[in-house]
């Protein structure tokens, strides 16, 4: 037997335009955690569809336990013992955790599919994998930690040998992503032999204990983890070095520009109350769920706060709509580039001017030439790697996608720049670009909130740091006396104890 | 100003004459005129004057294929507006029979389409979950139902007074005769193609149906739109009450039905895509011309209406699919060309 359960060489994967993949390859040990790193767009997905027969590869060999492999479909890599758990959970959401675990190989007995047996054995799977919910219990009502357990099930539920996590911490706080490395390791226990993608160089500390990095659709190389350095590896992921990831520029803090008075809305958060100055950059963290999004989602006007007061500049105003808010020159950069920052379908240009479309075309009429003019030095200015302005916005990886939604906002008048995750599930290298703007706003005097759950980030960001926990401000702490471990602490207070009924 | 990188991003569109070619408005062109050669060759009877005067009763249903334009466009339907023309219709009539004056008739027929309209609009906005489907249908219950409590079950009713109808049912012309009708869905349909092609709010409508969420984020005024849509809808279905009118002095509890189903089908046959987002009026004009020709030249030969709509329904279905095997042949094509 060789030595490895999956080897794959010299892999070519062309997609029309462009070569996604370039002669990579790839060593799988029998019973290792195996990191996937580089970039978006580097290829990691690409290959992930190949190993799982998604996509089948122009060129290059796969071997299996040695043997070579051809696989025609989804379900031949199913049926040879590889299941992938992908970044969006492709679940049911009103079927039971049974159902969907099964999903495609249900339990059958004369032509019936047997119930019992079915939430019988997915219980099995799930107590294996130390989970707090019932097999009966309804997919929707699961959070995304638990969803992703129940793809892990599913995965188990195949007996498969080889598991692949597309980027399973993505959206999981600091404390679910501890639970999920609890199951990788068990899975590691178990035998099965488990390559995972993730930005997050924690994860990869943590679990790995080898990694391999692509970058621009090409094989860099395989480390061990022990022995590669943090700086080395961000440079074999970018294939430059960043000296400063996080360029907090030295800002005189002004005046208060944004005041927010004891909000409260029911059921979502209660008596928030804080500051915004000139030049100064506010993070707001705590643990997916505590609220942060849901206040400043009642700041801009999406939702309605039910009492509470806000001021800018020291007036009293009030905002019904997003509109409103826009006028007065807060601005909201919404977390969910894909569906609330960005329209996908239309070309960078478009996007960028939207929310300005009534200012620069005057007559009613477009103004196609003033668009592109705005469009192009925008672009620039946040410097976008686009080719030119009339690209969909769904050509441009995560990174840049960001970068577009940051010009659409320097399209307008701010005063208050909102930015909310913005640098979720963006690699490396567009990272420390994507802090460089916020650090060039912050310059500019514009008073900046920054919704994170990254520790990092708002650490290294941030001039004060607002955290919540279920719905309330639990603290606030100044750059000098913020640590990771007193966020924590806050984030975690009281809600700690109920975790169940958060879920639920 | 270029970016610190130095990276210039281009700004400059491609040539929009190769680009209007090869798009769908440029094969309708081409559809168009085959249309028209076919009919010459199929009916005798098939010429400029004939057309022009069979044309009137299906222009009618032009005005509303412009107004649904636009709902199509916000990824949204109303399928009330048979109904809202029956019981505009209804109405007209009615007022025209009390002996009012001929300006306050046609102002009944827009009056009560506004309204029906708005009623749509109130309801879609005040709660913006419920399907557009589901609450239009439930109001063409109701719009249609009033009119047949007005009419009595299976009722009908027609105008004494047809001076002010027949007066907008002439024509210009001594020799070939040219029906207002024609003038009014031409100008009519301009407007409409240049608010929704060209302008900023057009461009709302289009970000609305492509991403309502981003378009809200964006600071777009999404139910103002969506109402001010659904009450032009009804103006509209006044307007094509009103020329139904002029063409049978009358209306019964069947006016008007079936016309959203036909308003659709020219919209979607002219490219614009029933999800949101997609196509423009121009195409959606050329394509109310072809169905007209369609109609005109076949009923000419006495071929059943049930025929015609079938004919329309697998021109749709090509229209729909075709797009799709457009876009596997591009695709297979630069597989191969790039391997």
């Amino acid at each position: 037997m060789s030595d490895y359960i999956l080897e794959l060489k010299g892999i070519t994967k062309i997609f029309p335009g462009v070569k996604a993949l370039n002669n990579v390859q790839f060593q799988l040990k029998r019973g290792e955690v195996h990191a996937l790193m580089g970039e978006n767009g580097a290829g990691k997905s690409t290959f992930i569809k190949v190993i799982t027969g998604v996509h089948k590869a122009e060129e290059g060999e796969m071997y299996l336990n040695g043997q070579k492999v051809d696989f025609k479909g989804p379900r031949d890599a199913q049926a040879a013992g590889i299941a992938a758990v992908y970044q969006h959970a492709t679940s049911y959401p009103h079927l039971t955790v049974a159902e969907n675990i099964f999903m495609g190989h249900e339990i059958i007995r004369h032509h019936m599919i047997q119930w019992k047996a079915m939430n019988e054995e997915a219980n099995k799977l799930l107590q294996q994998l130390h989970t707090d919910f019932d097999a009966t219990a309804e997919m929707g009502t699961l959070s995304v930690a638990q969803q992703q357990m129940v793809e892990i099930a599913k995965a188990l539920s195949t007996n498969a040998q080889i598991i692949i996590l597309d980027e399973p911490t993505a959206s999981l706080t600091t404390r679910e992503s501890e639970e999920l490395y609890h199951i990788v390791d068990q899975l590691r226990e178990k035998g099965v032999s488990v390559i995972f993608i993730s930005h997050r160089f924690e994860d990869m500390y943590r679990l790995a204990s080898r990694v391999t990095v692509f970058r621009d659709s090409q094989y860099i190389g395989t480390y061990n983890v022990d022995e590669i350095t943090n700086a080395d590896l961000i440079k074999a992921m970018v294939g430059r070095e960043i000296n400063d990831l996080f360029p907090k520029p030295d800002v005189k803090i002004g005046k208060e520009v944004l005041r927010i008075e004891n909000y409260t809305r029911a059921g979502f958060y209660k008596d928030i109350s804080f500051t915004v100055h000139a030049g100064e950059i506010v993070g707001m963290t705590g643990l997916v769920g505590a609220g942060r999004t849901e206040v400043i989602e009642s700041v801009c006007g999406v939702t309605h706060q039910d009492s509470g007061k806000l001021y800018l500049d020291g007036k009293e105003i009030h905002i019904k709509q997003p509109s409103d808010a826009m006028k007065l020159g807060i601005v909201l950069l919404p977390e969910d580039r894909q569906k609330e920052g960005l329209i996908m379908s239309w070309g960078l240009g478009r996007n960028v001017t939207l929310p300005v479309i009534d200012k620069y075309a005057k007559t009613g009429l477009d103004n196609n030439q003033k668009e592109r003019e705005i469009a192009k030095e925008l672009l620039e200015e946040v410097d976008t790697k686009a080719v030119d302005i009339f690209q969909p916005a769904s050509s441009l990886s995560g990174g840049n996608q960001q970068k577009v939604v940051v010009a659409k906002a320097l399209s307008q008048e701010m005063k208050v720049v909102i930015m909310d995750e913005p640098t979720k599930g963006v690699d490396v290298g567009a990272k420390a670009e994507i802090y460089a703007i916020l650090g060039d706003m912050a310059k500019k005097g514009y008073a900046i909130i920054l919704i994170s759950s990254e520790m990092p980030e708002i650490l290294g960001m941030a001039d004060r740091i607002v955290v919540m926990c279920n719905g309330r401000k639990t603290g606030e702490l100044s750059r000098e006396e913020a640590t990771q471990e007193k966020i924590l602490e806050l984030s975690m207070e009281k809600g700690a104890s109920d975790r169940k009924g958060a879920a639920n | 100003m270029a970016g610190k990188s130095g990276r210039s991003i281009n700004n400059v569109p491609e040539n929009p004459v190769k680009k209007a070619l090869l798009s769908w408005e440029g094969i309708l062109i081409v559809l168009f005129a085959a249309v028209n050669i076919f009919c010459i060759w199929f009916s005798e009877y098939y010429n400029i004057s004939s057309v022009l005067r069979q044309m009137p009763v299906y222009l009618a249903e032009v005005f509303l294929m412009l107004a649904m334009a636009f709902i199509l466009v916000l990824g949204e339907i109303d399928i009330s507006v048979g109904s809202i023309v029956c019981l505009s219709a209804t109405l007209t009539c009615m007022m025209s029979n009390t002996g009012a004056p001929f300006v306050i008739v046609v102002l009944t027929a827009l009056v009560v389409g506004t309204i029906c309209g708005m009623v749509n609009g109130l309801i879609l906005t005040q709660f913006p979950e419920l399907p557009p489907m589901i609450v239009t249908l439930a109001t063409q219950i109701i719009f249609r139902g009033i009119a047949e409590i007005v009419l009595g079950s299976g009722g009908s009713i027609s105008v004494k007074n047809t001076a002010g109808f027949k007066a907008i049912a002439g024509k210009i012309g001594t020799d070939i005769k040219v029906p207002y009708i024609l003038f009014l869905v031409l100008i009519l349909g301009v407007i409409f193609a240049v608010i929704l092609g060209k302008s900023t709010f057009g461009r709302k409508v289009y970000a609305i149906g492509t991403n309502r969420v981003t378009a809200h984020y964006s600071g777009i005024h999404v139910q103002k739109i969506r109402f001010i849509i659904y009450t032009v809808m009804g103006t509209m279905s006044g307007l094509c009450a009103l020329f139904m009118i002029s063409s049978s002095y009358g209306a019964n509890t069947t006016t008007g039905e079936n016309f959203e189903m036909d308003a659709i089908a020219m919209a979607v046959f002219g490219g614009i895509s029933s999800m949101g987002g997609k196509g423009n009026l121009a195409g959606g004009l050329i394509s109310a011309f072809i169905i007209t020709c369609l109609r005109i030249g076949l009923g000419q030969k006495n071929v059943y209406a049930q025929v015609i709509l079938l004919i329309i329904g697998v021109l749709l279905i090509c229209a729909v699919a075709l797009p799709n095997i457009v876009q596997q042949i591009q695709k297979a094509l630069s597989v191969k060309k790039k391997a």
